[in-house]
């Protein structure tokens, strides 16, 4: 049952109201931990709001973004530096929650959700995370992996901007908008002497949290991006993936089509 | 159990009002207020029926403790409706049929307010993505669609009437 509320001003503060006793919930934009406390199936007793905290903000320098946790998706989506994410962030629920939903969030909500998390993962963004009394740096693609096991707070993410046109971005979902990934591909595929040089996959919806698509990297990796070879990169994507059933889409389905969207993402047909 | 107090600018009046922990802004605004305009559809933030407007921006009510936005100015389907007759954009969804139930029209209304305030002259594909968190379970959305469009233009040649 819940009993307090907290808003700290700070960081610092953060971590203070966390020492005290009791089980404590981060809330940011509250559009995954709210549904719980309404529903009646909340497990903590207090809730810890990073809204007053100035964890908010995005800078854009030197060709890197940096970007405060409890920055809001449609804040991000309104950056003009960083564009090229809009399709991917307007695939992700609707405008009122983005109005809500931050960026450190999107990181810890239980899929089919989260698909800024695949896009973090293919652009190599690393985490800040604070202890209270040190920070640490982690890549995205680990922390989500063992959602934040080694606890601490994420503060912010920072990542290098994509060269123009290498970020890559397909979803699937059951409606046009407004809908849980069935499977989401984000890519960041740099092209150098008619070769794939360098790329990176995310993927999301195909597993417990947003996975990094490494056999299909591998195997994409020295060969032209064309569609012959994106499909059979895009085969290898099982390995990387273990989808599970749920009620927008069953495993075998999201195994089925995963090479599909790949194919997609990365030559777009 | 720790009440607080917590102070808000609804429809352009200031309010406190003492809150448990954890009460929400929908619950706020229909229990301590008495603007039981905006609807408690999921209580989830899926459906849209709570959306009012947070310091200009669309929010669902229901996901937000009133404790984490003390000093916020809100406003709701009743702030927005003039004193006498409609705001343009309710004359939109009336003499458009874009009501049945009306359940989520309070809901949908903000939701074309938050849009307006940002693009006073939206694409038919702007106003399906600004409802696209707002579920109606009547119309089949193409009503409210074309209502959300003529709000804009009547908007639109409002502002126009009133710069001549």
């Amino acid at each position: 049952m819940l009993q307090s509320v907290a808003t700290p001003a700070s960081l610092a503060e953060i971590h203070a109201v966390l020492a005290r006793p009791g089980s404590a919930r981060i809330i940011a934009g509250g559009t995954a931990v709210m549904p719980t406390l309404n529903a009646g199936t909340d497990d903590f007793t207090s809730l810890v709001s990073l809204r007053a905290a100035g964890l908010a903000g995005i800078s854009v320098k030197d060709g890197v973004a940096t970007i405060g946790a409890a920055t809001t998706l449609a804040d991000l989506a309104d950056e003009p530096a960083l564009g090229f994410l809009v399709p991917a962030l307007e695939t992700i629920a609707s405008p009122t929650i983005r109005n809500m939903a931050t960026v450190g969030g999107n990181l810890f909500v239980k899929q089919p959700y989260g698909d800024l998390a695949a896009c973090l993962i293919a652009l190599g963004a690393t985490a800040t995370v604070s202890d209270g009394t040190t920070t640490r740096i982690e890549p995205v693609e680990k922390l989500v992996a063992s959602r934040l096991g080694s606890g601490g707070i994420v503060t912010q993410v920072s990542f290098p901007l994509p060269a123009e046109g290498s970020f890559k971005f397909v979803k699937a979902g059951r409606k046009a908008l407004n809908a849980a990934a069935i499977v989401t591909v984000a890519a960041v595929v740099t092209v150098a002497d008619g070769v794939v040089s360098q790329c990176r996959i995310g993927l999301g919806g195909l597993a417990e949290c947003a996975v990094r698509a490494r056999s299909v990297e591998e195997a994409l990796t020295g060969n032209p991006l064309d569609r012959e070879h994106a499909e059979q990169a895009a085969a290898k994507a099982e390995r990387d993936i273990e989808p599970l059933d749920d009620s927008h889409a069953s495993a075998w389905y999201r195994a089925r089509v995963t090479p599909v969207h790949i194919r997609r993402a990365l030559v777009g047909e | 159990m720790k009440h607080s107090v917590v102070a808000l600018t609804v429809n352009g009046a200031e309010r406190q009002m003492l809150v448990a922990p954890g009460t929400t802004l929908l619950d706020a605004l229909r229990e301590s207020q008495g603007l039981t305009g905006t609807r408690r559809g999921c209580d989830q933030g899926a459906c849209g029926a709570c959306t009012v407007l947070v310091d200009g921006r669309t929010m669902m009510s229901c996901l937000l403790p009133v404790e984490t936005i003390d000093g916020a100015t809100i406003e709701t389907i009743e702030g927005l409706t003039p004193m006498e007759g409609l705001h343009p954009i309710q004359e939109a969804f009336l003499e458009g049929f874009a009501t049945q139930c009306g359940f989520c029209t309070s809901g949908m209304i903000m939701a074309t307010a938050g849009l307006l305030a940002k693009n006073p002259d939206p694409s038919r594909d702007d106003a399906v993505r600004a409802i696209s968190g707002n579920i109606c379970r009547c119309t089949g959305y193409e009503a409210i669609i074309d209502a959300v469009l003529d709000a804009a233009a009547r908007m639109r040649a409002a502002r126009r009437a009133k710069a001549a």
